[in-house]
């Protein structure tokens, strides 16, 4: 989860690194506690700490994370001779180490050796059945061959046995929104907001997915997650505020003749239409008159 | 910091003197042997005076209170960690080789 403090402070953080000021461990670390994915970022300046024995000798311990980092990072970036020189000097100092030698699949992965790649983990999966992150390597390994079909597969057999990690449930709905497989995405993203009700987010990827779906009753629902999404970030995320105000006039249109609840959901609606207008003026002023006449026309035809 | 722990050791002070005041007064009480009744006004108000200081000090000294709305910038949450267990390699920035002067050195 990253929050907005956190975000202004990685902002500042990567300003301040690729200029040149320093801090780049710093950074890393920030990066790496984030869940980032800033595979070039990392790769060049983890390559240059790394490249200087005073400051490498000065992680201590935390060099070897480093390695790992970059080693990922290089092979993100196709930059596959430097992700086999750091395992190198991984697999000097851990022989026979199990996360060395998934470093060494993923390299095989890479390079597109996917039978070897595949080899590999299941003699993993052989000697240790519930490890969580070959069984996931094997969920991206399908994916990454284009056989999401076979991806989702393996990705409902380990949820069958490993049914609180929302990171595999988070994957599996946006592989089957993919798909526009709408119906069993919605379900997938219902059980991560049981897991985490306080996340926006999830909450608005459901409303999204149901907005997508159509119907009366899917609209009406995503409207109500719109508005929660709206509730739990006070009002700052933009996309929800359109989220509203598209669904209120889908649902307008689909109900037209039948005008009952009008009243309620047109205050509804131009609350968020205000809220819009004050962030456009305050942030965008010179795309202010085309959103206006957007939602304008929104209003109108509901 | 350093106002709130002063108010804080002054607030335990003035306890100690109620403390010490109303056993004063007990021992004047024996003397003249009448009934104890209840503190004496002085000590009531130390004690309600000491009581505040302390309890200023144990809110202002420990830390900053830390926000629990969860519509609030150290709390709002912009963006979901990218899903990295389920990263692949085999996107199109490998059509797009980055630069080439990268290399591990030692």
């Amino acid at each position: 989860m990253v929050t907005k403090t956190e975000d202004n402070q990685l902002n500042r953080l990567e300003n301040q690194v690729d200029n040149g000021g320093g801090e780049a461990w710093e950074y890393l670390c920030l990066v790496r506690k984030l869940k980032l994915r800033r595979s070039e970022k990392v790769l060049r300046h983890g390559l240059s700490i790394l490249n200087d024995p005073k400051k490498r000798s000065s992680l201590g311990p935390d060099e070897w994370t480093l390695y790992e980092q970059v080693v990922v990072a290089a092979m993100d970036c196709q930059h596959l001779d430097v992700a086999k020189d750091c395992i190198k000097v991984l697999q000097k100092r851990f022989p026979e180490s199990k996360r060395v030698g998934r470093l060494e699949a993923m390299l095989l992965e890479a390079k597109g050796l996917w039978d070897e790649a595949e080899k590999a983990y299941t003699s993993f999966l052989e000697d240790n059945p519930v490890d969580q992150i070959i069984h996931k390597r094997r969920v991206a390994m399908a994916k990454a061959q284009g056989n999401i079909s076979g991806a989702i597969e393996r990705l409902n057999k380990y949820l069958e046995i490993f049914m609180a990690d929302h990171d595999a449930w988070r994957e599996l709905a946006e592989l089957y929104v993919s798909l526009q497989m709408y119906k069993q995405a919605a379900f997938c993203y219902e059980e991560l907001i049981i897991s985490q009700p306080t996340l926006p987010l999830f909450h608005l990827a459901y409303a999204d997915v149901l907005y997508t779906l159509g119907g009366l009753e899917n609209l009406q629902t995503a409207k109500k997650y719109y508005a929660s999404t709206i509730d739990l970030t006070g009002g700052k995320n933009t996309r929800a505020l359109f989220g509203i105000c598209l669904c209120t006039s889908a649902i307008s249109q689909l109900t037209k003749g039948k005008s009952k609840e009008d009243k309620d959901k047109s205050q509804v609606q131009s609350l968020a239409v205000k809220v819009l207008e004050k962030d456009y003026k305050q942030r965008a002023p010179d795309k202010l008159p085309q959103v206006t006449t957007a939602l304008k026309g929104l209003t109108l035809s509901s | 910091m350093g106002l709130g722990f002063a108010i804080g050791v002054f607030g335990v002070l003035i306890l100690f003197h109620a403390a010490y005041a109303t056993i004063q007064y007990r021992g004047l009480l024996k003397i003249t042997e009448e009934e104890f009744s209840g503190p004496p006004m002085n000590v009531v108000a130390e004690l309600l005076l000491g009581l505040f200081f302390c309890m200023w000090a144990a809110l202002a000294v420990p830390g900053k209170f830390l926000s629990i709305h969860p519509d609030s910038e150290e709390n709002r949450i912009v963006s979901l960690p990218a899903n990295l267990d389920f990263m692949i390699f085999n996107h199109r920035g490998k059509v797009f080789p980055g630069q080439m002067d990268l290399k591990l050195r030692h």
